[in-house]
């Protein structure tokens, strides 16, 4: 039977390689026909959505793995809001309201609030951490 | 946010295990609690390993120029988080003193720990 | 019951407060440093076998750390869909890291 899914991701992108472990699984859960409702990034795990990170080419490259899920199969890559911009990740609107040079954040991601993870939690069947 | 359905009340057990002055992750554990609270979703809160150390009293973070985590902790009630869980071993094993707690805290043995782990709807481990 | 995940190394609070968690009809599985806990002959490997719990590994991860090939004969290795299927099994995920 297939089940909802929400994942929360806790570990940045560029410290041990759980952000990488997050990506696979939740690769994995769609091959199994399972629904990803969402991905909620908290606290260094906002720092998944920097838009400008590069990864040397021997490694695969976390923000490029989300981005390639969020394009096949338009999931929701949401960055808590308040953990993003005391990490300098700034979507437009925000880089606009602070009054910073550039967005920072890619476009697959979107900033929101923790009430979205609270959603998820009521929602989802299923709720996997990542630290 | 959408309104969450009435039916649909899943219970959340927050557990937060690391120290704060060396990790951002018992702010985020935190705040999500507060924010489960905010949304009136059942939200439950266990201090362990290191992360009793956040509880020592006469915390002042006025030098370091960051958030008083005790005083958070201390008002939780206020957010109707009336009760925080303490793992008694960590408790004693890093020197925090029952009679330094918050008046809400209720100290637990491993049974308890492991009855809070399957009494809730979801974890989230911080 | 639970699915646990545990990743860090015995020598960490973790490791001890997620093996004093484990219950019988539990799941744990070990990833990032926690899969040097797996290692056969190790004493956090016979702590683990002790608890009742139903013992993984995570194939990338024991392969990336080396020890992939000296597990201890409780632990049973798994991919990222073997993965996936325990948390299908359990709904509760508790990562100890």
């Amino acid at each position: 039977m297939p089940l909802t899914y929400a994942l929360l991701v806790l570990s940045a992108p560029a410290s041990g390689h759980g952000n990488l472990t997050a990506a696979r699984f939740a690769r994995a859960l769609l091959a199994r026909g399972h629904h990803l409702q969402r991905v909620f990034f908290l606290d260094n795990g906002t720092l998944t959505g920097l838009a400008t990170a590069i990864t040397p080419q021997d490694e695969q490259s976390p923000l490029q793995q989300w981005v390639q899920l969020a394009d096949e199969h338009q999931t929701e890559l949401i960055l808590c809001v308040s953990s993003a911009l005391k990490r300098g990740l700034l979507d437009s609107t925000e880089a606009a309201r602070y009054e910073r040079p550039a967005a920072t954040v890619h476009p697959a991601f979107e900033l929101g609030g923790l009430g979205l993870l609270v959603e998820s939690a009521q929602t989802a069947d299923r709720l996997v951490t990542f630290g | 946010m959408n309104p969450v359905a009435e039916h649909s009340r899943k219970s959340i057990l927050v557990v937060s295990r690391h120290a704060h002055p060396g990790s951002s992750l018992p702010r985020s554990a935190l705040d999500t609690a507060l924010a489960a609270a905010a949304f009136d979703q059942p939200v439950t809160l266990l201090f362990q390993g290191e992360g009793v150390l956040q509880l020592l009293p006469a915390q002042d973070a006025r030098a370091a120029g960051v958030r008083n985590l005790r005083k958070v902790i201390d008002s939780l009630p206020l957010y109707d988080i009336e009760t925080v869980y303490v793992d008694a071993a960590a408790a004693t094993a890093f020197g925090v003193a029952p009679d330094t707690l918050p008046a809400s805290t209720q100290w637990l043995d491993p049974a308890g720990i492991r009855a809070l782990l399957i009494s809730h709807d979801h974890v989230l481990g911080f | 019951m639970l699915l646990h995940t545990l990743g860090r190394s015995p020598a960490h609070n973790a490791f001890h407060d997620c093996l004093a968690a484990l219950g019988p009809g539990d799941a744990l599985l070990l990833l990032g440093d926690g899969v040097y806990a797996a290692r056969v002959g190790s004493q956090a490997a016979a702590l683990l076998a002790g608890s009742g719990a139903s013992l993984f590994v995570l194939d990338a991860d024991a392969s990336l750390a080396g020890v992939r090939e000296c597990l201890a004969p409780q632990v049973t290795l798994v991919d990222d869909d073997g993965f996936v299927a325990l948390s299908e099994r359990y709904s509760r995920h508790m990562a100890w890291y």
